[in-house]
Order: C-alpha cells, then structure tokens, then sequence
C-alpha cells in the first residue's frame, strides 16, 4: 500500500494550469526525486500532497503522517529550539508549560535521528545548518509516515548536505516514505531511488535512479539539449586591476566582512565561493555604494569613497546584478520597457527636455528582449508576469547593454531555470572576453568552477583561501567554505 | 440614514438637490471640490512615492496662515498680490512637508507619525502666531483681519465664491498627470514608491527623492490653502478647513492616486460634503452622517493600503 497517493491531480492559478494531471505514489522505505525547472509545479505538487493547498481535480490519500520541510525556514527566529520544536504542541503541567519534558523531547528525538541541537539555543544565533536541523526536528516531532523536502539543501555548505542526507536515508530506513524536490541534479543522482521529471505542470518522465544519467535528466527537465556555454578565450594579463579592494570592512542586517582584499583584472571572473550569510552581501553592498564601509575600494586608478553612493558607480561603468532581482533589481509592476532603462533614465539617448523618450526607451528595451531571448518577445508586457527566468534576462540585459567596466553578479541564476541560466552565464562569459572584469558572487560551486577563472573562499567575513582555475579542487573548497583551516 | 429615521431615497435625493440642484449650489459644490482637489494631489503625490502624507491638514493651514498674514498687509495690485500670496502659501506648506520629509530623510522617522504630529504642530503655531507676534488691528480671536479687496482670487461666476482656484486645481491635476506619467522625475519617483531598493540600486538616491516630493506634496497644500484664503473666506481662520486634509487622504486613494481619478474622486466628495448641508435642512439627517460616511471610507481606504504595503515589505 503507497503511503500516499495522488491521482490526477489539476491545480490551477487563474489562467495559469500549475499542475495538469499528475498521479503520483510513494511507499515507505523509498527516497523519490522530484525534479524540474522553476515553474514547472514542484512545488505546488508538493503543497497538495501536504494538504496546504486543495487540488481543483484529482485525489489525495494519505495513510499516515505527512511532515513538509520547507525551501524557506519556517522559523520563529527569537524563540528558542525546543520552542520552535514544539510550537503548538508544548507539553503541559496544569496550565503551565512543562520546560523540563519540552527539553527531555528535544534531546531524545535529537538522539533518535543523529540530528543534535542545544534545546535552549536561540534560533536566530543558530548556523543555517542547525536551523534546518530545527525545521527537520519539528516534521519529525509529529511522526510523519510521509516526509516532503522541499529545495532542503538550497542554503546548505557541501559538508552540511552530506550530513543532511545521512539523516534523510536513515529516515526511510525506518520506513518513512520519502520526497525531495529539487533542481539539484547530482543529489537525486545520489540519495534517490526514482525520479520523476516534471515540466509545465506534468511529469514527463519517471527513471529509476541507477539506470539514469544527470545529462539525461537535464534532457529531461528542459525538454531539449542545453546549448553548451560560449568558450572562454585567453586574454592578455592587465597590469592595473579594475578593482582593488584592501581591508574591506562592513556589515549589513544579514552579514558582515571584516578585512577583505581582493584584486579582479579586466577580462577576468572572480568567484566567491561561500555558504549564504559569510559576508557575500555586505561585500556586494559595499561595492555598490550602499552601505558605510571601511577599507579602500579602488575602481581603475581612482579611490572610491563610501560617500560616492551608487549613482556615482554606475556613471564610473559598474553595474550590478543583486541578488533579489524582484525587489532590488526590477519594477515588478512596471512594463519590460520601463524597466529596461531603470538606471539609465537619466541618460541623454532616453530622455527629450524633461520628459522620457519612449520610442528610444522602447528600441533599447527591443535589442535586450532580442539579445536575450525574452519570452513573450513583448516590450509592454507587465514584468510580474513573466517567469523567473526572463525576468532575470532583463536583470542580466540591462546591465550588460552598456559595455560596462566591472559587473558585479550576485547569484546572477538564482532560482531561474537551466535553459535561462545557461543563457545568462554565456553572456557573463561573453562580456568577461570582451574585457569586462566580473566579480561573481554565488553559492553554487558548480556556477563557480563552471565560470570563474579565480576563485576566493568567504568564511565568516574574510577570505579563507584562493585557487586558480587550473588548480580548482572542490574538496579542498567545500572544506574551507565550511570553516576547515 | 435608516439610523437617524429617515428614509435613504428621501435623504440621497436631499442631498443630491442641495449639491447641484441649481447655480449657486454646483458652484458652491465645486468650491469645496477645489479646497479639497489641491490637498489630494498633494497626497496622491506623496503616496505615489510610498510616503504617507497625513499632514496635508497642517500644511494647508500653514499655508493658509502664510498667506493671510502677508496679505492683510500687503496692498498691491492683484496682478502682482495674487500670484505672490498663492506662492507664499505653497512655500509655507512646503516647508511643512519638508519639515516632515527631512525627519524621513535624516532619522528614517517614519512619516506617517511626523506628519501627523506636524498636524498639531501646525494649530498651535497658527494659534499663536495671529494672537500674539503677528496679531494685526482688524485681527480678532480665530482670524487675521480682511485682504485687500484687490487680493481677492476673481470669480470665474458671478456672485458665488467659485474662483479660478478650480480652473488652477485643474490644470494641476493635468500637470501632475504628465509629470508622474511622462518625465524622468516622475519616473523616478514612481520608482522610489514601487521598488525603492531597486531604484537605490539604480542609482536614485532615495533620501532626497523623499525629501522633495514631501516638500512639494506640502507645497501643493500649501497652495490649497492660499486659494481658501484669498478665494473663498478673504481673510485666514484657524478653522478654515473642516478637515480636507484628511478627507483628502480618501479622496487620494478613491482616486487611486491618479491626478485625472482623483479630480473625479474630488467633485464626489464636494458633493457630499455641499449636499450634507441641503440634506440636513430638507431631509433632517444630521450632515454628521456624511462626516461618518467619509470617515468609514477614509478608514477602510487607508487600512487597506497600510496593509497592502506592510505585505509587500
């Protein structure tokens, strides 16, 4: 008897058909892969089978349990472990909570899965490893027969992931079945037994995991081969660096550096390898102008001060690429055109007297739609209602269409899919050999190694280590990232 | 209306007889439009930007109190005395919204509460100013003395107290429309308003964004004010508005802060607020019915936009 079956199920959003007649079992003791690109209804799938959404058609059986672990924490970040652990269903002595048998629960399911956390830490001073952890120990608190991961490894360092599925097959050795959703190729590849390939709402393709290959579920996912990315070509060595960073000191809300050196030459990709939250934003907010700094930030031979704020950057030929392309980058309700000079609209060629010239607007807007293939081709189509991944096309347009002199890419393929994400580094590689000096910001080490010509290791706000691309070495790297010395 | 006893149809016919029943009555129906359409643009502007203008009230009355202060000493001709009192009303609630708009800037204070309190502010400054240091002769109690004859706005129809306030208020409406919807300033502050972290990271430099469009928010008060003044009561009152500071923030938002709407929104609220009174005498609802009507929508309109922006941070 499956542990959960779904049955021809159809979810739909307004026009939109997320999930378009999928049946799907899972038994306990298995670990099944679902994969897809973004938008391909993963995760509206997995909501369904969790009960936080309702099918519009099909049917959900359950026959236990079911525990969902979310891509974003669902933490309350000031409450303590056992706290969060436990929310909802804390332990009672008359009408006062009983600490004592709250904590004693924390521990022993702590020592029943290997999964070890300090009941009475805060979570908000935990690592990310330990918060997820603290999500993975509240699913399991309640028993589940059916455990549904979702993205679980997306903020994880090499090491933690390893660790994070030790515990998951231990879990479907006691007979839980098992759902991990994902884009990561090579973890279905490892952990699962069978994997289902979803794409524009439908599962396209069911493998089992040892008689399939990663090239074969990309195959998959994206419906077609992925073009290979543009060849990087050999450049003469420049003697000034573009950017010369020296003692670099910051913070922001989420993270801070303390002592940061860095050189990147035109022509090159640097990459910062790191886990999410050693720095990497208020490195890039430091560089951008929009944060108090300490240290010097050279830009060619000039001395940019802290005062210069991001206007004074851009006009010097560095542009940005952030990282939250829907809330620092675009104008979600804005049409592709007006978006598309956001930053330039102050610039000659866009403007009549006062006003905004908006067949020039326009014309621009057309070559980044043409250049990047944008879909719909539609320059007065409303930005929030296209995919991730062409929103990010515009992203990525916009700031290479000036020739720039330095680009910072901060998670330049977050959450956008393979086909866009291919697309997107072959213009990165394309502007680097042009001579465009890029300084490449993501926690993906597969991005690194497959972009990067140097990489750095951020750990903990300073650098932990440097390798050439001919001496790239992911153990070596994982390791640092996680803190190794 | 059913509460105070009345038939709804008796007291909607009322009212609607009392705004625009006959000459006298539209024209005095599109006299409270116009003091109510200049506060509005001020805050359609201001909220366009993401900043929530709740001063206008006290930015009208600064003003107002600018411009009745100055203009009871000032004799000029018209030509010149019109255009200089109507400017010193909007540097007066300029420098009021600024005022605000430099606490945003300077201590990330947040508006709404500035604003607000400013309200108070404004009162009290007002109070004192024309009882004490700038008390002139004809002054008594509540108001300065009489403007020169000659600093009166003309009417625009003979024997009501329509002005060319209305045909100013419109055509700054038309202005604002372009501004916000053509020009690189008005794209700008679009930006600031809808995405100000993108628009920080492209380049616009959000403090002082906020700081000019609070100054001009308030300067369009400001203006309002001046126009009530020199138009409609020709000397300055404490009391000269009944609050279009704040129903202006409802007809903002029935406007969905776009000029041209908001212009619309405004003549549906100056029917209200005229026909309350011609519903009072005909139908005998009390024009406090009106006044909890426009406060319920100021109540459901402003809640609904407070949460749709604490949502989307």
């Amino acid at each position: 008897m499956a542990a959960i079956a779904l049955r021809g199920i159809v979810k739909r959003f307004g026009d939109l058909v997320a999930v378009d007649g999928v049946d799907l079992e899972l038994e306990g003791g298995l670990i099944v892969g679902l994969i897809g690109e973004n938008g391909a209804g993963k995760s509206t799938l997995a909501n369904i089978a969790f009960g936080a959404l309702a099918p519009d058609e099909g049917t959900v059986e359950r026959n236990g349990v079911v525990g969902l672990v979310h891509q974003h924490f669902q933490l309350v970040e000031r409450l303590s472990v056992w706290e969060n652990v436990l929310l909802g269903r804390e332990p009672r002595k008359g009408w006062r909570l009983d600490v004592a048998a709250a904590r004693a629960r924390v521990r022993e399911l702590g020592e029943r899965y290997g999964l070890h956390v300090d009941p009475d830490a805060i979570v908000e001073t935990l690592p990310i490893g330990l918060k997820q952890r603290v999500e993975l120990l509240r699913e399991l608190e309640r028993e589940p027969a059916i455990l549904l991961l979702d993205e679980p490894t997306a903020v994880l360092a090499p090491g933690e992931i390893e660790s994070f599925f030790t515990t998951i097959v231990t879990l479907a050795k006691r007979g839980v079945a098992i759902l991990v959703v994902t884009h990561k190729l090579a973890e279905v590849i490892a952990y699962t037994s069978r994997v289902n390939v979803m794409r524009a709402g439908k599962i396209v393709a069911r493998y089992v995991t040892a008689q399939t290959t990663t090239a074969e579920l990309a195959r998959a996912m994206v419906g077609g081969e992925i073009p290979p990315l543009t060849q990087r070509t050999v450049l003469p060595r420049q003697v000034l660096p573009v950017v010369h960073v020296q003692g670099l000191q910051a913070n922001t809300e989420s993270d801070s550096i303390d002592g940061v050196d860095l050189v990147v030459q035109a022509g090159e990709i640097l990459g910062i390898a790191g886990v999410e939250g050693n720095g990497q934003t208020a490195l890039a907010d430091a560089l951008a102008g929009l944060v108090p700094y300490e240290g010097t930030i050279r830009f060619r031979d000039e001395d940019l001060g802290p005062a210069l704020g991001p206007r004074g950057r851009i006009v010097r030929g560095m542009q940005i690429i952030p990282q939250d392309r829907q809330h620092e980058a675009l104008v979600l309700d804005w049409t592709v055109t007006e978006n598309a000079i956001l930053g330039r609209e102050r610039n000659r060629e866009f403007r009549r007297g006062p006003q905004i010239d908006r067949a020039a607007a326009r014309a621009f807007a057309q070559t980044i739609v043409e250049r990047f293939d944008v879909r719909p081709p539609r320059v007065d189509a409303r930005v929030r209602d296209l995919s991730g991944g062409n929103q990010q096309k515009i992203v990525v347009g916009r700031v290479l269409a000036g020739e720039p002199t330095f680009v910072l890419a901060y998670q330049p393929t977050r959450g956008i899919d393979v086909g866009a994400a291919a697309l997107v580094q072959s213009r990165l590689i394309e502007a680097r050999n042009a001579g465009t000096a890029i300084l490449l910001i993501s926690f993906g080490l597969d991005e690194i190694f497959a972009l990067a010509d140097r990489v750095v290791v951020l750990y903990r706000g300073k650098i932990a280590g440097e390798f050439g691309r001919d001496a790239f070495d992911r153990a070596r790297i994982g390791a640092l990232m996680a803190g190794a010395s | 209306m059913l509460v105070a006893g009345v038939n709804p149809v008796d007291g909607f016919s009322a009212l609607l007889i009392g705004a625009l029943g006959n000459v006298p009555e539209t024209a005095e129906t599109l006299v409270q439009t116009t003091s109510l359409l200049f506060p509005a643009l001020g805050i359609a502007l201001a909220f366009r930007a993401g900043l929530f203008n709740i001063g206008a009230e006290g930015q009208l009355l600064i003003g107002g109190l600018l411009a009745g202060v100055i203009g009871e000493r000032f004799i000029a001709p018209g030509f010149i005395a019109i255009p200089l009192l109507l400017l010193a009303g909007a540097v007066g609630g300029g420098v009021w919204g600024a005022l605000a708009g430099w606490l945003r800037s300077r201590f990330s204070a947040n508006e709404v509460i500035a604003t607000l309190m400013l309200n108070y502010v404004a009162i009290q400054v007002a109070a004192y100013a024309i009882t004490g240091p700038l008390k002139s002769a004809a002054g008594e109690g509540n108001e300065t003395g009489e403007l020169p004859a000659s600093s009166w706005l003309p009417t625009i129809l003979p024997d009501t107290r329509l002005t060319i306030a209305l045909v100013l208020a419109v055509a700054l409406a038309l202005f604002l429309r372009w501004m916000l919807r053509s020009t690189v300033a008005g794209y700008q502050l679009r930006a600031v308003g809808d995405a100000p972290r993108a628009a920080q990271r492209a380049g616009i430099d959000l403090a002082k964004m906020r700081f000019w469009t609070m100054t001009f928010s308030g300067a369009i008060a400001g203006f309002g004010g001046a126009t009530i003044v020199l138009g409609v009561l020709h000397r300055f009152n404490l009391a000269l508005s009944p609050g279009y500071g704040f129903i202006g923030i409802a007809v903002a938002l029935v406007g969905e802060l776009d000029p041209i709407w908001v212009t619309v929104a405004a003549f549906v609220f100056g029917i209200l607020q005229n026909g309350a009174i011609g519903m009072q005498a005909a139908a005998d609802v009390p024009r406090d019915v009106v006044t909890a009507i426009e406060g319920l929508i100021i109540l459901v309109l402003a809640g609904r936009r407070i949460i749709t922006r604490s949502g989307a941070d």
